[in-house]
């Protein structure tokens, strides 16, 4: 009997579609099946991505991540228990390369805060924009609103307010209490709102 | 309490929209292959090597635990450099003392001193003068030489009775002089 896990995939920023993980594909990578895994990356990618993306803000270092939880997933799939855990683990795996990625990115900080960029957004939130976002330009904004969070609020905002997932889940994900993952949602969620609140 | 605002909530869902986009996925999966494939072939996962030596440092207890250790240590470390420093504060200290004496009180100065000492009738402040274990050596061994000499010339002068009898007249001139002047 096989399982399937739900990911979401969007292939254009308008269209939604559901990707259904067969257990089986993980069960045989986890055997060692090299030649399965480029099918496993293949659907994993695009929501690795989308967390690191979103997490980085920087389309370039979000390959890089992606491309290194992918090697690590590789690497380390024999390990998890089950095959129904990949969806929280490959999550787990994202966040923490996103925390590498951020640390060394703090002692080159490249990201400058312009009034452009909030000009920017303010044009697209007062317009009510019904299309998405290019990748520069949401590269720009998550950027401009996150600057300011450590990178446990960046991962708990993102899982949160942008990836819609509950706490309980985000608590699994990050490895911090709930109560932990309520604190810093709303210190996130404040800080954010300050700035939105300040320069839009 | 809620932080966040209307303008909030319409930034936040206008990022929710836009999910981002990835162009060029197939690049990500060669890489990733390749990259596979080129540990696949070496026979040696370096990085389960090091994961299996350093893997240890991402336990979250083991962590907190190094860094209470370590803190600690530290701690530790602060209380026994300054423990170590006060000491050598004192013999330091202590050392100057000693050089003090040696510089400031030579024989010369000793023999002045003890003569005040013996002049004033043991009146003069003791703590005025400072002199080594050295220097007190050295004094009692001259005093033990100059008492053997002594009892040497004692029985010299008690075994030959004409010496004695003009030593004796000897000094009867000599105290005689000494009155006079």
């Amino acid at each position: 009997m096989f399982f399937t896990l739900l990911l979401n995939k969007r292939l254009n920023s308008t269209i939604q579609q559901s990707i259904l993980i067969d257990i089986k594909l993980i069960e045989e990578c986890r055997g060692g099946n090299f030649n399965n895994f480029r099918k496993l990356v293949e659907l994993t990618t695009p929501f690795a991505y989308s967390v690191a993306f979103r997490m980085l803000g920087n389309e370039e270092q979000a390959k890089d991540v992606v491309q290194e939880t992918m090697v690590t997933i590789w690497q380390k799939l024999k390990k998890i228990k089950t095959a129904e855990v990949y969806k929280t683990w490959i999550y787990r795996v994202v966040v923490n390369k996103c925390y590498d990625q951020m640390r060394k990115r703090k002692r080159n900080p490249e990201f400058i805060a312009d009034e452009l960029t909030w000009a920017l957004i303010a044009n697209k939130v007062s317009e009510g924009a019904s299309e998405a976002l290019e990748n520069s330009e949401t590269s720009k904004i998550i950027s401009l609103l996150t600057e300011r969070l450590s990178p446990k609020q960046k991962a708990v905002f993102v899982l949160s307010d942008l990836e819609g997932m509950s706490n309980d889940k985000i608590s699994e994900i990050t490895g911090i209490s709930k109560s932990a993952v309520k604190a810093n949602l709303y210190h996130a969620r404040k800080s954010i709102s300050e700035r939105v609140e300040k320069y839009i | 309490m809620k932080p966040e605002s209307e303008k909030y909530n319409k930034v936040v869902n206008l990022l929710r929209e836009s999910k981002p986009v990835l162009v060029s996925s197939d690049d990500i999966e060669r890489e990733v292959m390749n990259r596979l494939k080129r540990v696949h072939h070496s026979g040696l996962y370096l990085s389960e090597v090091v994961d299996f030596l350093f893997g240890w440092v991402y336990i979250g207890w083991v962590r907190r635990s190094l860094i209470a250790a370590s803190i600690v240590l530290v701690f530790v470390f602060i209380y026994q450099q300054s423990i170590i420093l006060k000491r050598i504060d004192v013999l330091s200290r202590q050392a100057v003392i000693i050089d003090k004496e040696n510089v400031v009180t030579p024989s010369v100065e000793i023999e002045r001193l003890l003569t005040v000492y013996k002049n004033s009738g043991g009146r003069f402040p003791s703590k005025t003068i400072t002199i080594s274990e050295r220097q007190i050596k050295e004094l009692m061994e001259s005093v033990n030489e100059l008492q053997i000499k002594y009892k040497e010339l004692e029985e010299l002068i008690e075994g030959d009775p004409e010496l004695k009898k003009l030593i004796e007249k000897k000094l009867i001139e000599y105290n005689r002089l000494r009155i006079n002047l």
